[in-house]
């Protein structure tokens, strides 16, 4: 394994920079693979059959919360990244930390909103709206779980092997998947919440 | 230590997209033109997934492949974009009617 030590540790071999682009690629494909349920969503939003339209059942407050704890999420783990960078195991744990706990906050408000919805007889089947809208939903928020499952295991490993080339590759391309994470939700927060409601 | 722990582009790039999240609220409280809240919204988001993108995700950082990070991104936009004004095009705005 050569190592370049003119890289940052999360480039330093070619495998690792390898990594970093294939998990770009990848993101590609995600933003393919969002594109289309939104796509699905925006033909079937007026399509709210007996049940309840975006405007009834949509709430501002705690979509605001989930904005915020995801945004400010995003924020820590960019300065995980950049304590990383600079050798502070015990901060960029911190920061990832922190991330990992707005994720699962993020997931209890989702959740919760998930039951409301339900108890307000907006279920899966009930119309093409609320069909695509919990596909939309449910795709990002899976994606967060499975973030904080991952996340949680690159902790463990930090913890036990510290900032190596190794660590840092998958806690940079964690981040990359977190950052992302981030930028579909301000489009759900924009252009499915924002614009039900106005 | 706390400068290099809290870069201020990072810090002022998170408190961009705050205010860039309250700032979209105007299109549910103000009494605008539907026109008007499309486009505050296209503009608010637009800029808070770049500050994600370029900001944040270092998109640029790797001279070895800048380029070609930039090529793919723009490629999975131009699919997704397509398929969803593709899409509205035909289902929505009145194309197969």
């Amino acid at each position: 394994m050569k190592i370049d030590a003119s890289k940052p540790l999360e480039y330093s071999t070619e495998e690792n920079s390898n990594k970093i682009f294939g998990f770009w690629v990848f993101l590609g494909a995600e933003i393919a693979l969002f594109a289309t349920l939104f796509t699905v969503y925006f033909v079937m939003v007026d399509r709210f059959a007996s049940g309840p339209s975006g405007p009834d059942l949509f709430e501002i407050g705690p979509v605001m919360i989930e904005t915020l704890l995801l945004l400010t999420s995003s924020f820590t783990i960019g300065l995980a990244v950049h304590a990383m960078r600079h050798g502070y195991q015990k901060a960029m744990m911190v920061f990832f930390g922190l991330t990992l706990l707005m994720g699962l906050g993020f997931l209890g408000i989702e959740i919760m909103e998930f039951v409301t919805y339900v108890h307000e007889g907006a279920t899966l089947q009930t119309s093409g709206f609320l069909s695509s809208l919990f596909v939309l939903l449910g795709t990002h928020g899976a994606h967060v779980s499975f973030g904080f499952l991952w996340g949680a295991a690159i902790l463990i490993q930090l913890k036990r092997q510290g900032i190596t080339p190794a660590t840092a590759n998958k806690s940079f391309i964690f981040s990359l998947y977190w950052h992302f994470l981030d930028v579909v939700w301000i489009f759900i927060f924009s252009f499915v919440y924002l614009k039900g409601l106005m | 230590m706390m400068k290099q722990l809290f870069p201020i582009r990072h810090v002022m790039g998170f408190l961009a997209s705050l205010v860039l999240s309250v700032a979209a609220l105007a299109v549910i409280y103000l009494d605008l033109s539907n026109s008007a809240n499309m486009a505050i919204l296209l503009i608010t988001a637009l800029i808070q997934a770049s500050l994600q993108l370029f900001l944040f995700m270092h998109i640029g950082e790797s001279a070895d492949t800048k380029k070609e990070l930039y090529l793919n991104i723009a490629y999975a936009l131009f699919v997704g974009l397509v398929t969803i004004f593709g899409t509205l095009f035909i289902f929505v705005w009145g194309w197969y009617a």
